[in-house]
């Protein structure tokens, strides 16, 4: 049997982490503190066992948003990367933040109260564009200068 | 006529910032950069002109995701706050950061080439409790200890009789 190897990281690639368990009831979090953590209408959380989470590149920084929970992020692009009660048993990270984040859809949600009036048209949005379609300079622009780590592991970053 | 003004910041309320116009193109990002950034399925965004922005509390850290793309955020607690190309008179903030973000709904999505297979299926996922329904205890504790500043503008922050023991 293989053993589960799960990547992330933040976008500047300063952090980079592994999960050496699927994440288990990944989960959508409408609380206040969530939104407000992440700049989004809600935060999405994957959690693992504590042991089956290991920071493979870099040192997260947290803010204590109450003296019992506490956000995990990098400090040189503000990516959001965990959230975990430094007492509890297992971390959370943001999906967002993994290599690959279609692997791990949410299965329930939690912290109702502060859901907002239109989550439930979010997904009727229209649009249907890829990043600028219509503006292929900008495309071409963005796509020559990402300085995003990849979606995979690196021996170095920034590229020598 | 009263000013507009949409008052918002990040979490830990060392950056706080206002918008004199209300925003527009209020929008959801599935790019790969903005998903990223945000550490979620999309960036939530909205945006004015450049003029219409005020910092009223701190700085915005910035990251250069891209040559053309300035990502701004809190150094102190990672909150992402704005999106900026380079060169254009907007700016973009995201409406989770402003206090009264159930106020702005998004209208339009982008970036799909990257949009999770199952976004279709999101807002049907079971669910439907309290943060106190499911754990009164917890909720008390982060309540009374609660860190995020509050969803409205502060003279001063963090307060100075300091958090609640």
């Amino acid at each position: 049997m293989t053993a589960t190897h799960i990547t992330g990281g933040c976008q500047c690639g300063a952090v980079r982490y592994a999960l050496e368990q699927e994440p288990q009831n990944v989960h959508v979090c409408h609380c206040r503190m969530c939104q407000k953590a992440v700049g989004g209408p809600f935060a999405v959380i994957c959690p693992v066992l504590k042991p089956a989470f290991k920071v493979t590149r870099g040192t997260i920084s947290y803010f204590m948003s109450s003296d019992v929970g506490r956000r995990g992020f990098c400090s040189a692009c503000g990516t959001p990367l965990t959230f975990d009660y430094p007492d509890g048993d297992d971390v959370g990270v943001l999906v967002g933040t993994l290599d690959e984040p279609d692997h791990a859809p949410p299965v329930i949600q939690y912290g109702n109260e502060s859901r907002v009036a239109w989550y439930s048209g979010l997904t009727q949005l229209p649009g249907d564009h890829p990043t600028y379609a219509g503006n292929p300079e900008m495309s071409h622009r963005i796509g020559s200068t990402n300085h995003q780590h990849p979606d995979h592991d690196t021996e170095a970053w920034p590229p020598a | 006529m009263s000013e507009v003004r949409l008052t918002g910041g990040c979490q830990c309320g060392a950056v706080r910032y206002a918008l004199h116009e209300q925003p527009t193109n209020p929008h959801i990002c599935h790019c790969r950069m903005c998903q990223k950034a945000f550490g979620s399925f999309f960036a939530p965004l909205t945006g004015v002109p450049l003029d219409k922005f005020e910092l009223t509390r701190g700085e915005l850290a910035i990251f250069r995701s891209s040559d053309p793309t300035e990502r701004g955020f809190c150094r102190n607690c990672g909150t992402p706050l704005t999106f900026h190309d380079v060169g254009r008179p907007r700016i973009a903030v995201s409406i989770g950061s402003l206090d009264r973000p159930a106020d702005i709904m998004p209208r339009l999505q982008f970036g799909n080439e990257s949009r999770v297979p199952w976004f279709a299926e999101l807002t049907a996922l079971p669910g439907d409790t309290t943060s106190e329904q499911d754990d009164p205890d917890l909720t008390a504790k982060i309540a009374a200890t609660n860190h995020q500043h509050p969803d409205h503008d502060t003279e001063a922050w963090p307060p100075a009789e300091g958090f609640a023991p």
